[in-house]
């Protein structure tokens, strides 16, 4: 007896002091269980705090195949496959995987996470989850973008700023019984999920609504590929609004084709054509190369480089100033002013005024555009770089470049982002935009009264007038390179501008890809500019301009 | 120089004397009259609180999910605690010619008991093992009482035999003691119940050693075992497997070697001070029988290498304490009964505890006085009486007895007039 016993206690002394560590550890992973516990997401707000994206209480479902009876998978597979949408034979694969715990379905409503339970099945059980949802559904949905399945963001500011947005996911370690009893007194090691930060967009709700009806309806009435407005902020850089069409819902990310997701206003790059004249007229009238009231004489045609150039309708040789140049979109013109002022100086105000450069808005995909160093140019080039042929911009450098000049020659960067809010509710404004004189405060003046003829009777755009309004702005019409064979097809056509032009407080930037009945910016995009600014004049409570536009002469005298 | 300056070499010798001192002193404790009787109470006391607590522990987690209750069944066992302390306590004091008269009725009794858990409808079957027998407002375990009925019934024959000096023949020795341990087993086996047989053939064996049968005679019982057990392999294929399990639970972890795994996981994750009463994690369902034959894994997780070298130390005290009964009494029944009764204990623990530990096959036997099961602590108590009864007849211990005077319940049982003798 005493020999046995010696041998029990030895048995003892190495199962329970010697050799206990692997025997404990592999006791300890049966009963030990990770949980995730997600972060909520932080709500994107427009500028005055109404969400745009938000998170819901939603359910995740999971299965402990372990505990699940073998004979009964077909039929849980079977029962909830219609509950949570998935297809079965998914559900049933995951019931095979070896391990504790496996998602079934995340997002589900907290309605339904219930009748599941009610099935009572073992080895079913739901955990705290977020749903992410769109209030507004497709309103500003190019903008806010999306999350994925993962709950991470996949485009727009989602994606741009998820770092932010998602805060950190909780863990908490649960060791449960082998019926799935979470066992009392037992570590529980519990990491608190770290809420995302709240942001704050400097869209206007009201003025996003307006610009995405606005351009939906022309795209669809010109039939256009797509097309794009922005509403920006001159003195701040602010994007107000930004709409593209065609969009998407965001609540509804299976039915999103790629190519709507994205925001064309920055990832879509065109010719500006002749809305690209104003920094040649910028740079000219900056270093002195003309005046307003200097004479041109634009024979209808003139070649140079070996290309023949003219404008865009036939004329008579003309005697214009270069107010009238401007006015009256003359390639011919501008190519003779740019003569006077050189590629490298141009070239130089072009990057000024954010050519060739980031936006500064931080969406993904952005492209900024192709500006190659005036040694790159081809002998052509220096004649069409000056009126928008030969380089390309997307939306809000363009919007910028006008903004420069509606804030009287100072350029500050665009931003999407008013503030960020921690999860103590202290909210945080985002830095002041950058800001840099691009051109002086006179040269802005005399472009601004230059831009305002452009919307007289006697200009390209008439359409772009505002009753009780100063206008100021430019149409283009440009030549399109189609992605899909690399050559010119169709048209861009575009118009910029901003208002009160005697006070400049917004600046609206419409843009159509390929539109097919009329292709005039100012036939097809001034309309739209017209229905966006007045609205936002009106939202925005900005008092009509109390002055009338100054007459400038766009003939000289013979 | 004075002798003051040697107190090194003097504490050195008055440490050695006073270890011998206390050695002397234990030694001369282990000679009194009453030391198997207080080690008999002691360790059965002990053991039977320690076995109330950890069935309230092990099973309060399965009893809550049962019955909403987490002392469902602890509340049962304290019952069969509460009526097997008085029956103890009167069991030691009867005299062992009580016992004698006792052997066939209890013989009876567990014969037919054993017959009836085989009647379809009567008996109850547990697990794989038919060893249950519902009596409508309880169930009882008539194997438990045929362990005590073997070794009285042994013991009594034997003595018998050997007061009419026929001991000295190979048929006296084992007519009619083979055939009905035989019909014993045989009864217990049909209930696929071989823990039990093999505690029934323990004590048949210690019986015959105590009455000095020679060694060819046990040479010759192993080689029967072995073919008795060959020939229940060739017939069901699967037990051999069963036994073989024990050698690596690990081989199969998930089905036939789950039990053995999660009380090895058990007893490793006490560590050498356990995780604290009340603290098993393995109770939380991943033990089967955690209350009844794996008990003793919980003991190993709440309480350690401390609270199973105490266990493993109390049931070797206890073997040690019957045997000293056995070689102190003069009267060959109360010997033989005395070791039956002591191996039929001693032996049913390490089989016990040597399934959980993974060095005995799993037979689902429970742990004496600590497992949960009330139709075992029973017998078992009554048993552990008589041990005290016998106890009390060792040469010098009435004696002792008597000189301590009348204790605290006698004196008050004497002031109120019912004082005995």
């Amino acid at each position: 007896m005493a020999f046995v016993l010696s041998v029990f206690a030895g048995r003892l002394v190495q199962l329970q002091w010697l050799e206990n560590d692997a025997y404990a550890a592999q006791a300890a992973q049966q009963r030990l269980v990770s949980l995730n516990l997600p972060a909520n997401r932080g709500t994107i707000t427009d500028a005055h705090g109404q969400p745009l994206a938000m998170t819901m209480d939603a359910r995740a479902v999971f299965a402990d195949p372990g505990l699940v009876e073998p004979g009964k998978k077909d039929e849980i597979a079977g029962a909830l496959a219609p509950l949570l949408d998935v297809p079965a034979g998914e559900i049933r694969e995951k019931l095979d995987t070896p391990g504790r715990f496996v998602y079934l379905a995340r997002e589900v409503s907290p309605e339904r996470a219930q009748q599941i339970l009610k099935l009572g099945y073992r080895g079913i059980a739901t955990q705290p989850d977020h749903d992410r949802i769109y209030p507004s559904e497709s309103l500003g949905a190019n903008v806010i973008g999306l999350v994925g399945r993962d709950g991470h963001g996949l485009a727009g500011i989602e994606y741009a700023l998820d770092r932010q947005l998602a805060g950190r996911d909780g863990r908490q370690t649960v060791e449960i019984g082998r019926n799935g009893q979470p066992i009392p007194m037992s570590s529980d090691q519990r990491r608190p999920p770290k809420r995302g930060r709240d942001v704050r967009l400097t869209i206007d709700r009201d003025i996003q609504w307006k610009a995405e009806r606005a351009i939906a309806d022309q795209v669809e009435q010109s039939g256009a590929d797509s097309g794009t407005v922005a509403v920006m902020e001159p003195s701040t850089g602010q994007i107000l609004g930004l709409a593209t069409a065609p969009s998407f819902d965001p609540n509804l990310p299976d039915e999103a084709s790629p190519d709507k997701i994205g925001n064309r206003a920055v990832t879509d790059v065109y010719e500006p054509g002749s809305t690209n004249k104003v920094i040649t007229a910028a740079a000219a009238l900056e270093t002195g190369a003309v005046t307003p009231k200097t004479p041109f004489t634009v024979p209808p045609t003139l070649r140079r480089a070996g290309t023949t150039f003219h404008d865009s309708s036939y004329h008579p040789t003309e005697q214009l100033t270069f107010a009238g140049v401007l006015a009256k979109s003359s390639n011919i013109g501008t190519l003779l002013t740019a003569e006077r002022i050189g590629s490298p100086t141009l070239y130089q105000y072009l990057r000024k005024f954010g050519f060739g450069g980031p936006s500064g808005l931080g969406l993904p995909g952005e492209s900024p555009g192709l500006l190659p160093p005036p040694e790159d140019w081809s002998a052509s080039q220096h004649y069409t770089v000056p009126f928008g042929q030969g380089v390309s911009a997307n939306t809000i450098q363009m919007a910028s470049v006008f903004a420069t000049i509606a804030a009287g020659g100072v350029r500050a960067e665009p931003s999407l982002i008013a503030g960020t809010t921690d999860e103590e509710g202290t909210y945080q404004p985002a830095e002041p935009s950058e800001k840099r004189r691009v051109i002086g405060e006179k040269t802005a003046r005399q472009l601004s009264r230059m831009l305002e003829k452009v919307v007289s009777e006697e200009g390209t755009a008439p359409a772009a007038q505002i009753p009780g309004y100063r206008v100021a702005g430019k149409t283009g019409t440009a030549q399109r390179v189609d992605p899909a064979c690399g050559c010119y097809r169709g048209y861009t056509a575009t118009f910029v501008g901003f208002a009160p032009a005697d006070d400049p407080e917004l600046v609206v930037q419409v843009v159509l890809q390929n539109p097919k009945r009329g292709h005039y910016g100012g036939v097809v995009a001034a309309p739209v500019f017209k229905d966006v600014m007045s609205f936002a004049l009106k939202s925005r409570k900005i008092p009509p301009s109390g002055t009338k536009p100054p007459d400038i002469r766009l003939y000289a005298r013979p | 120089m004075t002798v003051a300056s040697t107190p090194h070499r003097l504490g050195v010798s008055a440490r050695l004397a006073w270890l011998r001192g206390r050695a002397a002193a234990v030694l001369s404790l282990l000679r009194r009259p009453l030391t198997s009787y207080y080690l008999l109470i002691g360790c059965s006391m002990l053991l039977l609180a320690l076995g109330l607590l950890m069935v309230l522990s092990a099973s309060s987690v399965e009893s809550f999910e049962a019955t909403g209750s987490s002392f469902t069944l602890f509340q049962k066992q304290a019952i069969w605690a509460a009526v097997g302390l008085p029956a103890m306590a009167i069991a030691a004091q009867l005299p062992p010619r009580t016992y004698r008269l006792c052997v066939y009725p209890l013989a009876v009794v567990a014969v037919t008991g054993l017959a009836l858990t085989l009647v379809p409808g009567m008996g109850v079957t547990v697990n794989g093992a038919t060893r249950w027998l519902d009596l409508g407002f309880v169930q009882v375990q008539p194997s438990e009482v045929a362990k005590l009925a073997l070794a009285l019934w042994g013991a009594d024959l034997l003595t018998r035999k050997q007061k009419a000096g026929m001991l000295t023949e190979w048929r006296h020795l084992l007519m009619p003691l083979l055939p009905g341990v035989g019909i014993l087993v045989l009864l217990v086996m049909l209930g696929s119940d071989l823990g039990t047989a093999m505690v029934l053939f323990t004590i048949f064996l210690a019986l015959l050693w105590v009455v000095g049968a020679p060694g060819r005679l046990f040479t010759g019982m192993v080689g029967l075992i072995g073919v008795l057990v060959s020939i229940l392999i060739v017939v069901e294929p699967y037990r051999l497997k069963r036994l073989t399990t024990f050698l690596d639970p690990f081989a199969d972890p998930l089905q036939s070697g789950y039990q053995g795994v999660q009380g090895i996981y058990a007893v490793a994750t006490g560590g050498l001070f356990g995780v604290g009463l009340g603290a098993s994690r393995e109770k939380w369902s991943y033990l089967p029988h955690a209350e009844t034959d794996f008990i003793f894994a919980i003991i190993g997780e709440e309480l350690g290498l401390v609270g199973t070298l105490v266990v493993l130390a109390l049931f070797g005290l206890l073997g040690y304490a019957g045997i000293r009964v056995a070689m102190r009494v003069k009267d060959p029944f109360m010997r033989l009964a005395a070791v039956g009764v002591t191996a039929w204990l001693v032996v049913q623990a390490l089989v016990n505890i040597g399934a959980v530990i993974g060095l005995v096959p799993i037979t689902g036997i429970p742990l004496p006085l600590v497992s949960y099961g009330g139709s075992a602590l029973l017998p078992t108590l009554v048993a552990l009486g008589m041990l005290l009864s016998f106890a009390k007849r060792e040469p010098g211990a009435r004696r002792a007895l008597s000189a301590r005077g009348p204790g605290p319940v006698g004196r008050a049982l004497g002031w109120l007039g019912f004082r005995r003798r």
